[in-house]
């Protein structure tokens, strides 16, 4: 059988989901059975796209110029264009601070040095290219990773997750973290995947997966508010990896 | 057959006894105050004073997540190999009891599923009596569903009543009859509930589907999932098939799945049955009140009391449950 060719880009981002991949130790030698990793600059040399690929693997979010041409010729050359990512599905931490003047935000960062080049509000691939498939999670949890491979191997797509990080919570018959300890735990609306894994240690969930499509955003914070959590904290947590929570 | 008493401070020679049949399990507090069924080793007591666990015992029937079938090229479609072992469940309340007699129905019906008959057939059931709460309903409505169990431990003054209902139950009391007396016992009259109490239910109309409840209730819904995760009858599943990386082996999955998720109802094309909360609202009451399929008239609801204890908008069905079904009172 032909390797699938892939093409495995990082914009802005912290690497992690590409990372989380490198991190398939025990699975790599098999992955290099069935893929051919041609353009992948954060794990090999040279990095040039040439050709057609079966499908592109893209962590983070845009907000440069030159990622959106990357962005865009990656699109072109591949069959499947799959988020990789929080960052990459919904914009993450990177959109934390849209909406404020930019110029203004360079200057708080790099003073007047002219170092870094042009920039824009970050914002999810989707806003400029159509997305055939998202694998989410701030990073991604390998199983949905290797699972996401293993079905491209066989032509398909993975299944779109549209549960909350409390279903998982509790099946695993964890206590609950808003309820018994009046945490902040941000599970009812953050979309599920990762088998729960801050709440299992007890850790209130962050919310690092993005935005439940079908949360009901207003009864949440009526609980959170209930709780006696000031309505501009919750607000904040909540936009820190989705930033599409404007209110 | 008269019932057996068996003092309080005999329930950890019982235990020892019961363990040399099969691994026992019962209700036991966590350190973070969770009550679960989890395994009874020697030191370990149940909480017979706990009115319910968070998952019910349905979780050792169908587990939350399970490989079905597992695909090789050689093999094709396989079940799996590994056997079911004997497990005893202890401290199995009425409701809990009702929802494992529901659930029998429906996966050892017409076409048994196999994992479920297989676990179901290797388990011995020991109820205990309980007094409900205040998010309890098993005592206010009569049922069809029988808390069917080998053993039974009422409460009683100094110890406990015990009876049998099971050719297994006899043998188990046979043998413990050493830490055993018999003696005359008072059994309270409501320990089982109103389960048994009628055949079935009468077939009820069509649910209105513009009641405004149903709104109301989706408004408040975080569709989280806990009412049904929790529920001793809900046994929705999903199944899902993930191939292997050598593209040549797969396994199928079984896993929870809930009417309140927008992929419930959904089928090939994004179609979707019940596209909003309120008709998803809707669907779960009838199944939890009045039933369908094949055990339509057979409300599933065991007044467990547990989808209202965990739910984060404290939403509760008995409300709408009382004035829709009064008509179905004795």
């Amino acid at each position: 059988m032909r390797r699938l060719r892939l093409a495995i880009a990082g914009l802005t981002a912290c690497s992690g989901c590409q990372l989380s991949l490198l991190n398939c130790e025990d699975e790599l030698p098999e992955l290099f059975e069935k893929f051919e990793f041609h353009f992948f600059p954060m794990a090999c040399s040279p990095a040039l796209l040439t050709g057609q690929y079966d499908a592109a693997l893209v962590e983070g979010c845009l907000s440069m110029p030159h990622e959106n041409e990357l962005l865009q010729e990656l699109r072109r050359r591949s069959v499947y264009l799959i988020a990789l990512g929080t960052c990459a599905i919904c914009g993450g931490v990177a959109a934390l601070r849209n909406g404020e003047e930019r110029e203004l935000l360079r200057q708080q960062v790099y003073g007047q040095h002219l170092v870094a080049g042009e920039t824009f509000d970050p914002m999810p691939l989707q806003n400029v290219v159509q997305v055939d498939a998202a694998v989410s999670g701030c990073p991604p949890e390998k199983q949905e990773l290797l699972r996401m491979l293993a079905g491209l191997v066989r032509g398909v797509l993975p299944v779109n997750i549209d549960y909350p990080v409390c279903t998982e919570c509790r099946m695993k018959e964890n206590l609950c973290l808003l309820m018994e300890r009046n945490a902040l735990c941000l599970g009812p609306v953050i979309l599920g995947g990762c088998g729960a894994r801050c709440p299992s240690l007890a850790v209130p969930c962050e919310g690092c997966r993005g935005a439940l499509a079908e949360a009901n955003l207003a009864e949440a914070l009526e609980i959170y508010a209930q709780k006696g959590f000031d309505r501009q904290i919750v607000l904040e947590r909540l936009r820190r990896f989705s930033p599409e929570w404007q209110q | 057959m008269a019932p057996q008493f068996m003092v309080s401070h005999n329930l950890e020679a019982l235990l020892e006894r019961l363990r040399q049949y099969a691994e026992v399990h019962g209700p036991v507090r966590g350190d973070d105050g969770v009550v679960r069924f989890s395994a009874l080793t020697p030191g370990i007591l149940p909480d017979l004073s706990a009115i319910r666990t968070l998952l019910p015992p349905k979780k050792y029937l169908l587990h939350p997540q399970e490989i079905i079938l597992s695909y090789t090229e050689k093999d094709g479609y396989q079940a799996p190999s590994e056997g079911a072992r004997p497990l005893i469940l202890f401290g199995l309340h009425s409701c809990d009891l009702a929802g494992i007699n529901y659930l029998d129905q429906i996966f050892l019906g017409d076409d048994p599923d196999p994992l479920y008959a297989a676990r179901r057939s290797a388990q011995t059931l020991i109820g205990v009596s309980c007094i409900p709460d205040e998010f309890c309903s098993c005592h206010l409505a009569r049922s069809p569903l029988k808390p069917l169990s080998d053993l039974f431990f009422h409460h009683v003054e100094g110890g406990f009543a015990v009876t049998s209902s099971s050719p297994r139950g006899e043998e188990l009391l046979e043998d413990v009859k050493d830490i055993l007396e018999e003696r005359e016992v008072n059994i309270p009259e409501d320990a089982r509930r109103f389960f048994g109490q009628v055949a079935s239910m009468r077939v009820r109309p069509e649910l209105d589907a513009a009641l405004p409840e149903w709104q109301e209730l989706a408004d408040c819904c975080l569709g989280c999932g806990a009412c049904s995760l929790c529920c001793p009858t809900c046994y929705c599943f999903d199944v899902l098939e993930f191939s292997g990386l050598d593209g040549r082996s797969a396994e199928r999955v079984r896993r929870w799945d809930n009417c309140l998720f927008k992929s419930h109802a959904q089928v090939a094309g994004g179609m979707s049955f019940r596209k909003d909360r309120a008709e998803r609202f809707r669907y779960r009451y009838c199944h939890k009140y009045r039933g369908f399929g094949p055990l339509q008239g057979i409300p599933s609801c065991v007044g467990c009391g547990r989808c209202r204890v965990v739910c984060p908008a404290g939403l509760d069905l008995r409300p709408l449950a009382e004035r829709l079904e009064a008509a179905c009172r004795e």
